[in-house]
């Protein structure tokens, strides 16, 4: 039967041919909003089952070539409804499109070779568009360009530095010491997200890497060359990546050519940042000095004063105006055969600290082409080439450089600036002179990526009813960073010690991955069921290679390696290699009933048998009532119910598994002592299953509305726990404890007003998460490297209790003192679209309670320097023992995340420019624009200890953060 | 053509099952450390390099946390002041507005953790003997001996700061019980006595060299640095004619040399560590400020006062403490730390003297150290009391800021005598073991 139906198709194909053949021409036309007239630009057209297409210009207007008619031309842009028009033959056509707020129309990948409609979804997977990103406001890194755009998120920021330094949880904390970033995949090749430290802590005292206050390298993608990203928060969503999923999963689509005209856009983003808010001063008098300091500093008080008053080092170190610019070309377009984007951006930017900055070159080309019905293939390439220089924040111990312990310290009556022979005079209240530092002392990266993907695709079999392909694609990741550290011999706390630092760091990383794929549709029940099938292979390995070198002892006033005395070599490689096997069903009848099962084994090195695989399962179900025949259109338009169950891994970090000797020497002889990590040679992935349901409803035509529940439990949490380090040891990462996740994420998407002069679309993401620790195999434990212990607080894995608490030592017992989770959070979007021509938008966030332990007033209030310590609550929290429960404060605010007023120039103004400019969109905006908090330091999202597992909500002197305004030209050519 | 396209789709899921299959078919292998040694690497038919090596690392980690095991127990005892970023320093070890101390603090958790390190390494390298034929058993007595003397000298160290002691660590997986204080010494003379014997059979010559132990890097030459330590943990006991007989066989001399004895060493080499007890005269934000009682009860003229101290440039205050007088101990960031000079000896066998009642071998002991600081003769009264008062004071000053102080003041119930300095501070003589011991 198969054979029969399957002849008579390529026999009518073959009459058909000829004929068709002939019937070629142009298809033109405007796109405008159905609502209110407005032309669309970046709408898809595509000739429906051809890979031929068009995107329309800035003006709405669009041409296509359609090489057979009749043909179906299908019209589709993120944020409105699909539209299908069949043409006889070559014509003008305009369209109009409806507004879909939900964009349920959108295709969402679900799988690793397949993807879905988002109406057909059984899984609450957000994606942020282009527009949705960097649309309101310019952006430096993509994660930090998520805050309050998704739910089930929650970003901390680990240094305001330009730059970045960001961490993402999605859906709470999933991973402590596996995995615990989301896995970044950009063009389906596995992208280096690593925070890779520069060794400063060797000259700062800092205890390890991750307070060194990094950033982490996704930094290095520019968030304007996103066409948009998805996220799979939980393991429901994200079980086919298997192992590397556990604290889910970052799709990022780059932006691709369509046929047509060739475009070319010209954006210049020109702007400066400031310090989010100063703390200020003391307000210091001559009885306050006397109190703090004694009597005899009371002279050098009153000397300042009729000197020309007091030094506010705040607004000296913190207070610079940083500009930025962002300049970025790109041309797009293409054939039938062959599409092409091409792009190019600098971006430059200058911190609040004096010599701070970052600046990222980026070069794109990414490159569709169509060999034969058969072949086809896509090319991602992306060079990078940025650069930071970060100076010194975060913690130390008495390395006289990070700015907060300095500030913290230094009394306003002393002078620091470097007298007539540039000589700077030593900090008599610190290690270390904060001008000196910023002028003389240098903290530097530099990274070269290159970033290529590749997809080949060959359709094996199509007949209408069985479509086989198979897709093979992968990737690589290179990235070679340089760290440079310089403290110069004359530093206060390197004088007559290490005498000058120099550390250089070389580290290399490679990553690539592949992944081979057959798919099968297939069309079933006369084509009421629709089946998509695919089995696949994937493979991932990742290397690094780090070298540090260190010299001290300096020549005076060299910054070379080899003029140092004392040097010190450490490398650190590490190879990790994973396989596994995956396949899914997707069963999709009549739109009515989705479901999909799947299931994935995965193998890594990083586990104990690197040879086992363990098995991650999967399973949904999509119900859309609204397309029974039963539903009758009342208050609901439109309504969805879905479950979801799904199962991720994360493994451990490279080397638990190792118990190893470390060097070390003494007079001259080397040898070998135990390394403080007890590795576990039988250490397995830990396992999060999630559970999810929820459902998706249209409401009175305006509204949208997403809710979904999830339960998602930890099973075998991979800790890094404290041993009695009576054994030798100080810590081991094994498989000791159970964790749950749970909460609630709705989303509601309403447009209020739509007139053809005024246009409001509103969207309100609400969401929160509540964690257990629900089994603990040892003694509750403070989680070593989050925290300063228990006597200033810390992180405290303790079974019944959330893992996000903080804790510290009350009357000897530890105590819940915190939690830095949120009881719920709330991102508040708005647009505005006015007389066609102006658009607003801005966006609020609203993060209600959680907890920080601020323990940069610790050292401010040791200092005498703490702003309040003249009022009651001051001077009672002075007087209090130094015990964690001091620090704790609340750290909910709300702020005006980004604000914008966009205008475009209407057609009549172009006119002046000819045919060359197609569009002109100008723009102000401004993002961090203003924080409502009881919270007493710069920015309640902070984290002394990167990006790690539990980083959030300590915070140490860090880099303040910003708030940033930008002035904004578009040109489209 | 439907011929054609079923032949791609065999093809083509052939090449890919294929594909699977070479790639599943190069399984992978067992994962070794690339980046260090494996401890089960050195655990069985160890080679005298590997040994060796493990003595370096244990004589290395003897060094751990010294500098912050010296400064928080002489805070404690109100020898002196840190001034650096961190206000436990100035808060809980003096126990600022009535707060306890922290079982969860660098000040208790590191100088243990850094103890536990180096008897760790001896611990491997005593199993590591056990499982090598690479070495003689004359060589292994030697090995023996040294690890087991330098476990008893840590867990005397141990016992000064937390008057207790986990003395059965070799298993990770199955540890001993932390013991009192008179059982934990107990244990450690019998260990003592047990790296004697090992090193009395160990030949004429090491098979190892050693940093800090010129002179003592022989078998007999290390039996005198092991009954120097009996000796100290004899007096510890109360056991004045133990130590009387330790001493003999030591490197005690009441005539000789009183800087002879093994010494922690620094260097500026790749994986040494450098002198933390050193702090840069006049800085600023870090520093070891004398205790001003230090200066104020000196009698006048003692040369140790001047050698071991400095008067800063400007007096310094933190937190409403102050001196005008820093640390002058160390010359340098790799000048070598004394483990036991022979001035203690001499303290500890006037010590002795006492508790065996040879109150004139006493006075003369405590003379030798008098005069050796320029300071005239004892002319106080020649009983136990008044003796043993002597003896403390001229601890308190020979061996300043090295790790006495606090636990002299502690096993002779004296610490209540120590000043107060702010209203609200209290006095604590003893660290908490560590949290993460789970007791």
């Amino acid at each position: 039967m198969k054979q029969k139906s399957l002849g008579k198709t390529f026999l009518w194909l073959f009459l058909a041919l000829p004929i068709l053949g002939f019937s070629q021409g142009t298809v033109s036309g405007n796109i405008t909003d159905s609502n209110y007239g407005d032309p669309l630009a970046g709408v898809n057209v595509v000739v429906k089952g051809t890979s031929q297409g068009a995107i329309s210009d800035f003006d709405g207007n669009y041409s296509i070539s359609v090489a057979n008619f009749p043909a179906t031309l299908v019209f589709s842009s993120l944020g409105y409804e699909t539209k299908e028009v069949t043409v006889e033959g070559p014509t003008t056509l305009n369209v109009s499109l409806g507004e879909s707020a939900t964009g349920l129309d959108e295709v969402v990948v679900t799988g690793l070779g397949t993807s879905i409609k988002r109406s057909n979804l059984a899984n609450a997977v957000a994606t942020v568009s282009n527009e949705e990103l960097v649309g309101t406001t310019a952006q430096t890194t993509l994660d930090g360009a998520l805050y309050g755009k998704l739910t089930g998120v929650n970003i901390t920021s680990s240094s305001g530095a330009p730059g970045g330094g960001f961490a993402l949880r999605l859906r709470g904390i999933s991973s402590i010491n596996g995995n615990n970033q989301p896995l970044y995949i950009v063009d389906g090749v596995y992208v280096n997200n690593a925070e890779i430290p520069s060794g400063l802590r060797f000259a700062s005292g800092a205890n390890r890497g991750n307070e060194e206050n990094s950033a982490n390298r996704i930094a290095d993608l520019d968030p304007n060359d996103i066409q948009n990203i998805e996220v799979l928060k939980g393991a429901s969503a994200a079980a086919i990546y298997g192992t590397r999923a556990n604290a889910g999963v970052v799709i990022i689509t780059t932006k691709r050519g369509s046929q047509g005209k060739t475009e070319v856009k010209f954006s210049q983003d020109t702007g400066f940042n400031t310090i989010i808010n100063k703390l200020g001063l003391r307000p210091w008098t001559a009885q306050s000095v006397e109190d703090t300091f004694g009597a005899a500093e009371v002279d050098l008080y009153n000397q300042a004063i009729a000197s020309g008053g007091l030094f506010d080092y705040e607004d000296i170190i913190y207070g610079e105006t940083g500009l930025i610019t962002d300049t970025r070309i790109s041309a797009s377009g293409g054939d039938e055969k062959t599409k092409f984007y091409v792009g190019a951006s600098y971006r430059d930017e200058e911190g609040i600290i004096k010599n701070t900055g970052f600046n990222r070159f980026s070069l794109r080309a990414n490159v569709d082409h169509t060999i034969s019905n058969t072949f086809s293939f896509s090319a991602s390439s992306n060079y990078v080439r940025s650069s930071s220089s970060r100076s010194f924040t975060g913690n130390e111990n008495e390395g006289g450089l990070s700015y907060g312990y300095t500030l913290a310290f230094t009394r306003p009556w002393i002078n620091l600036f470097p007298d007539d022979t540039g000589a700077y005079p030593d900090n008599p209240n610190y290690s270390g002179n904060p001008i000196f530092v910023r002028d003389q002392a240098v903290n530097e990266d530099k990274n070269n990526r290159f970033i290529q993907g590749i997809k080949l695709t060959t359709n094996l079999l199509n007949t209408g009813d069985d479509a086989v392909k198979l897709i093979f694609n992968g990737g690589a990741d290179f990235l070679a960073n340089e760290t440079f550290v310089y403290v110069p011999e004359t530093h206060q706390a390197q004088r007559g010690n290490q005498n000058g630092f120099i550390g250089v760091g070389k580290n290399n990383f490679t990553n690539f991955n592949y992944q081979g794929i057959a798919v099968w549709n297939r069309n079933a029940m006369g084509g009421d069921l629709a089946l998509t099938s695919q089995a696949g292979i994937s493979y991932l390995e990742q290397q690094a290679d780090l070298i540090f070198n260190q010299s001290t002892q300096l020549i005076p006033g060299q910054t070379n390696l080899s003029q140092g005395s004392a040097q010190a070599i450490t490398q650190t490689t590490s190879t990790v290699k994973e396989f596994g096997y995956f396949a899914q069903v997707e069963g999709n009848y009549q739109d009515q009933l989705i479901g999909t099962v799947g299931y994935r084994f995965d193998k890594s090195t990083l586990n104990g048998d690197p040879n086992k695989f363990y098995g991650f399962p999967k399973a949904s179900l999509a119900v859309n009532l609204h397309n029974f025949d039963f539903w009758s259109d009342g208050v609901f338009q439109r309504l969805k119910i879905r479950a979801a169950y799904g199962e991720t891994g994360s493994s451990g970090a490279f080397g638990s598994a190792f118990t190893g000797l470390n060097q070390v020497s003494v007079g001259g002889i080397g040898g070998s002592s135990i390394s403080a990590l007890k590795g576990d040679p039988d250490i397995e992935p830990e396992t999060s299953s999630e559970f999810e349901v929820g459902f998706d409803a249209g409401l009175f035509n305006k509204v949208n509305l997403e809710v979904s529940y999830y339960n998602r439990v930890v099973s075998d949490l991979l800790l890094s726990r404290v041993l009695p380090t009576s054994t030798g040891f100080g810590s081991e990462t094994t498989n000791l404890a159970d964790l749950k996740n749970e909460g609630l994420e709705v989303g509601i998407t309403v447009n209020p007003v739509q007139n053809e002069n005024f246009f409001w679309s509103s969207n309100i993401n609400w969401w929160f998460n509540r964690s257990e620790v629900t089994r603990l195999d040892v003694p509750a434990f403070p989680q070593p490297g989050a925290g300063f212990g228990l006597g200033l607080g810390t992180f405290y894995i303790e079974e019944g209790k959330p893992v996000t608490q903080l804790a510290g030592n009350v009357n000897g017992v530890p105590t819940q003192i915190g939690n830095v989770e949120p009881d719920f959070q709330m991102g508040f979007f708005n647009n505005f679209t006015i007389a066609k021509q102006f658009d607003v938008s801005f966006l609020l966030q609203w993060k209600k309670g959680g907890d920080n332990l601020n323990l940069s007033r610790l050292l401010t209030d040791l200092g005498g320097t703490t702003p309040d310590l003249d009022t009651p609550e001051g001077i009672a929290r002075n007087a209090s023992p130094i015990a964690a429960v001091r620090f704790v404060e609340p750290a909910g605010y709300l702020r005006l995340r980004e604000a914008a007023v966009y205008y475009r120039l209407p057609s009549s103004a172009l006119a002046f420019f000819g045919d060359a400019v197609t569009g002109i969109k100008l723009g102000v905006s401004g993002r961090n624009i203003f924080t409502i908090t009881d919270y007493s330091s710069y920015d309640p999202e902070t984290s002394t200890n990167g990006g790690a597992g539990l980083s959030s909500g300590i915070e140490v002197t860090p880099f303040p953060s910003t708030k940033q305004f930008y002035f904004h030209l578009n040109v489209n050519f | 053509m439907k011929i054609i396209h079923k032949y791609k789709a065999i093809g083509g899921l052939a090449l890919l099952i294929l594909f699977g299959a070479v790639i599943t078919a190069c399984s992978f292998d067992e994962q070794v450390d690339p980046n260090r040694p494996s401890l089960a690497g050195v655990l069985t038919d160890a080679s005298q390099n590997q040994l060796n090596n493990l003595v370096v690392g244990v004589e290395s980690a003897m060094r751990n946390s010294l500098a912050i095991q010296t400064t928080g127990s002489g805070t404690m005892a109100r020898e002196l002041y840190l001034f650096d970023a961190d206000p436990r320093n100035t808060q809980d070890l003096l126990g600022a507005n009535g707060i306890s101390l922290d079982n969860n603090s660098f000040y208790s958790t590191a100088p243990w953790g850094g103890r536990y390190v180096s008897i760790k390494n001896a611990n491997i390298l005593l199993e590591s003997v056990e499982n090598t034929e690479q070495v003689t058993d004359t060589q292994k007595a030697g090995y023996r001996g040294y690890a087991k003397t330098i476990i008893a000298f840590e867990l005397i160290e141990v016992l000064k700061s937390y008057n207790r002691a986990r003395i059965d660590v070799a298993d990770p997986d199955n540890l001993g019980p932390i013991l009192e204080f008179d059982a934990a010494l107990t244990a450690v003379r019998a260990l003592l006595d047990e790296a004697l014997t090992d090193l009395n059979g160990a030949g004429a010559e090491f098979a190892f060299p050693l940093a800090g132990f010129s002179g003592f890097d022989t078998p007999s030459g290390f039996a005198e640095f092991n009954r120097a330590v009996a000796a100290v943990a004899a007096v510890y006991a109360g056991d004045g004619n133990a130590a009387l007989t330790a001493l003999s066989n030591s490197y005690f001399d009441l005539a000789g040399d009183l800087t002879i004895g093994p010494k922690h060493v620094y260097s500026l080499d790749s994986g040494d560590f450098t002198n933390g007890l050193f702090k840069i005269p006049d800085n600023n934000g870090d520093q070891i400020i004398v205790h001003p009682s230090f200066i104020a009860d000196a009698e006048a003229g003692d040369t140790r006062v001047d050698s071991k101290t400095l008067i800063r440039a400007n007096p310094t205050t933190q937190d409403g403490l102050s001196g005008d007088y820093q640390t002058a101990l160390y010359a340098s960031n790799i000048s070598p730390i004394d483990m036991l000079r022979n001035e203690e000896l001499v303290l500890v066998y006037a010590e002795a003297n006492i508790l065996a009642n040879d109150l004139f071998e006493a006075e003369d002991a405590i003379n030798v150290i008098r005069n050796s600081a320029s300071l005239p003769v004892y002319t106080g009264a020649l009983t136990a009391e008044a003796l043993t008062t002597e003896m403390l004071n001229q601890r308190r000053y020979s061996l300043w800021c090295e790790n006495h102080r606090m636990f002299d003041l502690r096993r002779y119930n004296l610490s209540n005598t120590l000043p107060i300095d702010r209203a609200g501070d209290q006095v604590f003589n003893t660290l908490p073991v560590p949290l993460s011991e789970n007791e």
